[in-house]
């Protein structure tokens, strides 16, 4: 099969430093793909890269068959990718509901529509994904509360949510169950189960349960290159791997 | 700046056209039929009254960038003088014979338009400090070019003379400078005092302001409030923030040179002030004292600020140091300005009356 997102000799230089360098990476549709590697391995520059975050300074990105790397942030978001941030990032002042609609409106209306004397509360299609999405995230019970006003899980879920408005093709995930208690890990992790049979996902996470149980496939980078790509189980036996990311622990810790 | 003063957007349509719109052009058509005679019981006059409804466009449309974009121009003056000088040199260029109002007025404003499309495209993409100083550099070039084209703008000594425009509407010409009829008013001064400017002025502000306030409330300035709160995120939503910067300092300059075309044609004459850093620095003062992010403040503001220069500049010789004190204390106890503490303090009175209400 084509793979629905593919990068070749990808890579990113701050100065003298590559955060990214010859990135080799394909998924395909409908995988759910996890990015791992110890800290500073370049995952987040990588996930960047393919929202359009920041500019690449070498190689390739292929989505959907057509070269997006000089494609700005904004405009992939309307090709089907979207992003939730490691930090929860959010209109605080405004309900849950429409940091939802905010997004399902972009989606709907475009990148910039002049529309200057007709109210967005006028399509009701925006307020359907908008509810849509705060349901698939368990977040319709609180989507009149000011966003500001949201637990630490529920922020970052809403974020997902808002992500979701734009119907991506492509979910990237930055840490979704960061800093959450174990109860709203598990939680998270269910939904984002379920989310991954209906689109491709890529996850970036320390939590190695999550990624053993939930993962099709991990590559795995290690300064700014992908050290190994493979199933879970293949991952988890791989000499590189253990020696670069656990610093020669066994795979049992991994595991554990 | 709080994003606490704009209207909700998210809250549903009242009424429609012929609700809440209806209200509100009858209730704001009201107030500038009072406004001249109260302003007269306080030492105003006729002029001073036509004056501060156009300028306060300039001002609304300084608001647009400020409170509901977000972004600081330090340069409002190329539009507005230049709508002037665009304006004057209409009328004596390329219509000395049958000068018309609308042509003038709406020729000018669609040139500054343009010029906020070119200026724009290239400061956009910055911000805060940096914004500011690129639309001042703008704007100091405007100046100069208005200051050197002297066979097109006077120079130094601006433009002192051109045809009195008329304003067809329908099978009338009229002209703007017709008093109204007589009609002693006691300490409201006399009906007679004003022009039929005021009225046309009036006219004109009633429907800009429905404009601003259509906008505020549309979809459009839902994601102006939504680029304005949080910009990362609205890019990582899909909009192209940019583009939607630019709109607004597209508007902003079409009402501004708008208000300056307008404010020329009133004066008969444009002067080298009115492209100049104090006049940018004015709408500054103007909106900030007002209320940014509120539909009326940049109308109050230009109304106290302007009352004041004219009442207080016959008066005392340091005019300008009293306005700089005023601006400092609306800075500093009324960061909201006038108008956005008033809706503030009503907004919290309601929300205290209502949870007594549920206790």
């Amino acid at each position: 099969m084509e793979p629905i997102l593919r990068t070749t000799k990808l890579g990113k230089s701050f100065g003298h430093f590559a955060a990214n360098a010859d990135i080799d990476f394909a998924v395909q549709p409908g995988e759910l793909r996890a990015v791992i590697g110890p800290n500073g391995a370049g995952k987040t520059t990588f996930f960047n890269l393919i929202a359009g975050t920041i500019p690449a300074t070498s190689g390739t990105i292929t989505f959907n068959g057509r070269d997006i790397t000089r494609i700005g942030g904004s405009h992939r978001v309307h090709l089907g990718i979207a992003k939730a941030f490691q930090t929860a990032n959010l209109y605080p002042d405004q309900t849950v509901l429409q940091n939802c609609r905010l997004a399902a409106l972009a989606h709907l209306q475009g990148a910039f529509s002049f529309q200057v004397f007709r109210r967005s509360t006028r399509h009701a299609r925006i307020d359907e994904i908008a509810r849509r999405s705060l349901e698939r995230l368990d977040l319709h019970g609180v989507a009149e509360l000011r966003c500001g006003d949201l637990s630490h899980g529920d922020k970052k879920r809403l974020d997902i949510a808002i992500a979701l408005a734009t119907e991506p093709v492509i979910l990237l995930l930055d840490e979704p169950v960061a800093g959450m208690s174990r109860d709203e890990a598990r939680k998270t992790e269910t939904l984002v189960r379920k989310l991954a049979s209906e689109m491709t996902v890529l996850i970036i996470e320390h939590d190695m349960d999550l990624i053993m149980g939930i993962s099709d496939s991990i590559t795995v980078l290690h300064q700014g290159r992908v050290l190994a790509t493979g199933t879970p189980a293949e991952i988890r036996e791989n000499a590189a791997v253990q020696e670069a990311y656990l610093g020669g622990h066994t795979a049992e810790e991994l595991h554990a | 700046m709080t994003s606490t003063d704009v209207a909700p957007i998210a809250e549903p349509s009242r009424g429609g056209f012929f609700g809440a719109d209806l209200r509100f052009l009858g209730l704001t058509a009201l107030g500038l039929a009072i406004f001249p005679f109260a302003l007269h019981l306080i030492g105003g006059y006729g002029g001073l009254a036509t004056q501060i409804l156009i300028v306060s466009i300039a001002t609304i449309g300084f608001n647009v960038l400020l409170g509901y974009a977000g972004i600081l121009s330090y340069g409002q003056a190329m539009f507005y003088g230049g709508g002037g000088y665009l304006a004057a040199i209409l009328l004596i260029h390329a219509m000395p014979n049958h000068p018309n109002l609308w042509l003038a007025v709406l020729g000018a404003t669609l040139m500054t338009t343009v010029l906020a499309i070119v200026v724009g495209a290239v400061s956009v993409r910055l911000y805060g400090i940096y914004f500011a100083l690129l639309t001042l550099a703008f704007a100091q070039m405007v100046f100069f070019i208005v200051e050197q084209a002297r066979d097109w703008t006077g120079g130094d000594d601006g433009l002192q003379s051109f045809p009195t425009p008329l304003l067809p509407i329908g099978p009338w010409n009229v002209d703007l400078q017709t008093p109204l009829p007589s009609l002693a008013l006691g300490p409201f001064g006399n009906l007679g005092d004003l022009k039929l400017w005021y009225v046309f002025a009036a006219v004109v502000l009633v429907l800009v302001l429905w404009f601003v306030r259509s906008l505020t409330r549309s979809q459009f300035g839902e994601v102006l409030d939504a680029i304005r709160e949080n910009e990362e995120r609205s890019v990582f939503v899909g909009f192209n923030a940019a583009a939607y910067r630019l709109a607004a300092f597209a508007i902003s300059g079409a009402l501004t040179g708008f208000s300056g075309a307008l404010k020329a044609l009133y004066d008969g004459t444009v002067s080298v002030d009115s492209v100049g850093i104090e006049r940018s620095g004015s709408f500054v003062i103007y909106a900030v004292v007002g209320g940014v992010q509120t539909l009326f403040g940049p109308l109050v503001g230009t109304a106290i600020i302007m009352y004041l220069e004219n009442v207080l500049s016959g008066v005392i010789s340091y005019w300008q140091l009293v306005e700089g004190v005023i601006f400092v204390l609306a800075v500093v106890f009324l960061p909201n300005g006038i108008v956005g503490t008033i809706l503030k303090r009503r907004r919290a009175r309601t929300m205290l009356v209502n949870a007594v209400r549920v206790k």
